[in-house]
């Protein structure tokens, strides 16, 4: 893409951000995206961000990082020499690159760090980032553990700096337009719901020369992940307590390695209940050998449902009666014949495959925009409001339905998560 | 020609406006449909929720809503109509609940029960909410709609758009092709109760009991009532399909039909 049609198609994306964040009550349950997206980012030097972790992930947020007006990456870290000359191609020979994260940290010249490492390395990471004076960009799930994700902010407050949790779609216009129609009232109180992640595929990756089943399919083993509740329930759960406007009360669940039966630790099935306020829930279920149903989000009001993921919102239309139709085609044609109608209550029944109506917009850089909020953020040495509180709660509410299936019981939410 | 349709009431609301009238005549009828399903509706919190949760508490409560104190007027009203056979309550079997045991001042929009009761407006909500939605219209100069929720619940403005009456064909609810009644409507409502077709022979899906005496009525039964008002004509086939005699059958000048799929029509 030229140059000048990527900052027209950055300035349509920015502008849809805004209009979405322009409804009524979106400011207030979205305020970081608006500020994000409000303002151009300051003139003056870019923030200079060090990334440790260059594997695929790492990569894709590389990209976006050097799409943003107000970052740059200063240097990358890779503990696998594959990874680590991957990412440097992306940014650049003369850029410093490392195989320890403290060496990085120690060779000073950064203002913030980007963590896109297993899970169970965030925690540790962070806190040496924090310790170096610099902020931190971290990919989700926060953390291993409860106590970890709390451990994380904590620091972040003690030490003044920011901490921002990749939840991309809290940046997405088609998310925000959700939100904004739900808002409106347009799909009624939203009661349920019903989210999943459903895949075909063993998640197992190849192993390159050099590197261990364990580092390079790190998402399978107990030590270093939850599995599909961290890795991809998170975003969903992000989501369902964004609509819902609350968090949890209590979680039950049941998981089980039931079809890839090939040595790993965490579950290929997962299948839970979040419980909130007023008897709403969030049903949730995941699972590695079925893609029927994909990733979805489906939040359902008594007046209509929202599915985001496909960007569509439905109305509760029912379907016509059929006699009437046909009454309104005699009236056009002048003739009047009997109308068979009368019985028994009609109740809507069958799954409604009605077409909806679009939310927008296609593809987005929103991975993009969370940069240029977070370097905005690093600048003012201020964190953009109400996002770490929406991620805090999500990875604690993913490992709370880790502990539901494993335990076999009932999750109170904790009562015992730093104030935010 | 316009056409409405939407999900109101727990069920499928249409709304077919013919010839004349404001241009947003139906948007005002489908409003009141949804002003009645909103005050009414006790699956999620309405003024009937929270009507019920004082009556159920065993307080007297203030009805400030005026859609609902609309509805427990005519309801008050069709009770004694029905010699209670109608009834609002939604745990008759408690002995001692029912409309008997709850005192109505409309007068001063209060209401209070003599034991903790709470009250469901099935059986009448979709007539009165027609009636609400046929008023708007009317306010609106509309001179020929046909309007139903549900398919058992079904209202008309003024005359067919190729004139005289509307004509409409009530089914058999259990041989495909066969009607129970033709009759032609003018400015009028019909309502239909059964408890078999559209799935109510399902376990526990048409649970009827018959107030008087809180016997469960297990017989295969179709009731049709006619009526000016969609309220009173909901509320009358109800009553008609628990009834234990023909007694509501015989008002001077109604319409009123009650089938018995043993086989033959009780009376009418």
């Amino acid at each position: 893409m030229r140059n000048d049609a990527f900052d027209l198609s950055r300035r349509s994306f920015l502008d849809r951000v805004l209009m979405a964040t322009a409804g009524a009550g979106v400011a207030a349950a979205a305020p970081w995206a608006a500020q994000a997206a409000g303002r151009d980012p300051l003139a003056g030097p870019r923030v200079r961000i060090g990334v440790i972790g260059t594997g695929d992930r790492g990569r894709t947020l590389i990209r976006n990082i050097l799409k943003t007006r107000n970052c740059t990456v200063a240097a990358v870290c890779d503990n696998f020499a594959l990874n680590l000359e991957k990412g440097r191609a992306l940014v650049g020979a003369n850029t410093p690159a490392f195989a320890d994260h403290r060496a990085m940290l120690d060779a000073g010249g950064l203002d913030a760090v980007v963590i896109a490492t297993p899970l169970d390395l965030h925690a540790r990471q962070t806190l040496d980032v924090f310790g170096a004076g610099l902020h931190v960009w971290c990919e989700k799930a926060m953390a291993r553990t409860i106590k970890d994700c709390s451990a994380m902010v904590k620091a972040s407050q003690d030490r003044g700096k920011v901490l921002q949790i990749g939840h991309q779609r809290m940046f997405h216009p088609t998310y925000l337009n959700a939100l904004r129609r739900a808002k409106a009232g347009e799909i009624g109180p939203i009661t349920q719901i019903r989210a999943s992640w459903h895949r075909n595929t063993s998640w197992r990756r190849p192993i390159p020369e050099g590197s261990t089943d364990r580092k390079i399919n790190w998402r399978l083993y107990r030590e270093s992940s939850a599995g599909l509740m961290t890795e991809l329930a998170t975003h969903q759960l992000q989501i369902g307590n964004w609509f819902l406007e609350d968090i949890p009360t209590r979680v039950i669940g049941s998981g089980s390695i039931c079809f890839w039966k090939d040595g790993r630790e965490v579950y290929d099935q997962v299948a839970l209940i979040y419980e909130y306020s007023g008897g709403r829930k969030l049903v949730y279920t995941s699972l590695l050998n079925n893609a029927r149903y994909g990733c979805e989000e489906q939040i359902q009001g008594s007046k209509g449902t929202i599915e985001p993921e496909l960007g569509r919102i439905y109305q509760e239309v029912p379907p016509k009666v059929l006699a009437l139709q046909r009454m309104q085609e005699d009236v056009k044609r002048g003739h009047k014949r009997v109308v068979p109608i009368g019985g028994a209550t009609w109740f809507p029944e069958l799954p409604v495959t009605t077409p909806g109506e679009s939310l927008g917009w296609g593809e987005y850089d929103e991975t993009m925009l969370q940069f240029e909020g977070f370097g905005e953020a690093v600048r003012a040495g201020k964190p953009l409001p109400g996002l770490l509180a929406q991620a805090y709660a999500a990875s604690v509410a993913s490992l709370l339905g880790e502990q539901a299936m494993d335990r076999g019981e009932a999750m109170t939410w904790p009562t015992d998560l730093v104030k935010l | 020609m316009h056409v409405e349709r939407f999900a109101a009431m727990g069920t499928r609301v249409e709304l077919h406006l013919f010839g004349t009238g404001d241009a947003d005549a139906l948007l005002w009828a489908r409003r009141a449909i949804e002003a009645v399903d909103d005050a009414l509706t006790i699956h999620r919190p309405s003024a009937t929720t929270a009507l019920n949760a004082r009556l159920l508490a065993g307080l007297p409560a203030f009805v400030d809503d005026r859609v609902l104190l609309d509805a427990l007027i005519e309801i008050d009203a069709v009770h004694a109509l029905t010699r209670g056979l109608f009834d609002p309550v939604a745990d008759v079997l408690r002995p001692g609940a029912g409309w008997g045991a709850v005192r109505f001042d409309p007068h001063n929009a209060r209401i209070e029960a003599s034991q903790p009761l709470a009250l469901d407006f099935g059986g009448f909500g979709k007539g009165f909410a027609l009636d609400r939605a046929g008023d708007a219209l009317r306010r609106a100069g509309v001179t020929s709609a046909f309007l139903c929720a549900g398919e058992s619940s079904i209202a008309v403005v003024g005359e067919h758009p190729l004139g005289g009456g509307w004509p409409v064909a009530i089914p058999h609810p259990l041989e495909p092709g066969r009607f129970l009644v033709e009759l032609e409507l003018r400015d009028e409502a019909l309502s239909i109760s059964s408890t078999v077709g559209g799935g109510g022979d399902a376990p526990d899906r048409a649970p009827m009991i018959r107030p008087s005496d809180c016997a469960l009525v297990t017989a295969a039964r179709t009731a049709i009532a006619v009526d000016h008002r969609g309220a009173l004509a909901e509320a009358v086939s109800t009553a008609l399909i628990v009834a234990a005699d023909t007694h509501l059958l015989d008002a001077p000048g109604a319409r009123r039909f009650l089938f018995s799929h043993a086989g033959m029509l009780v009376d009418a």
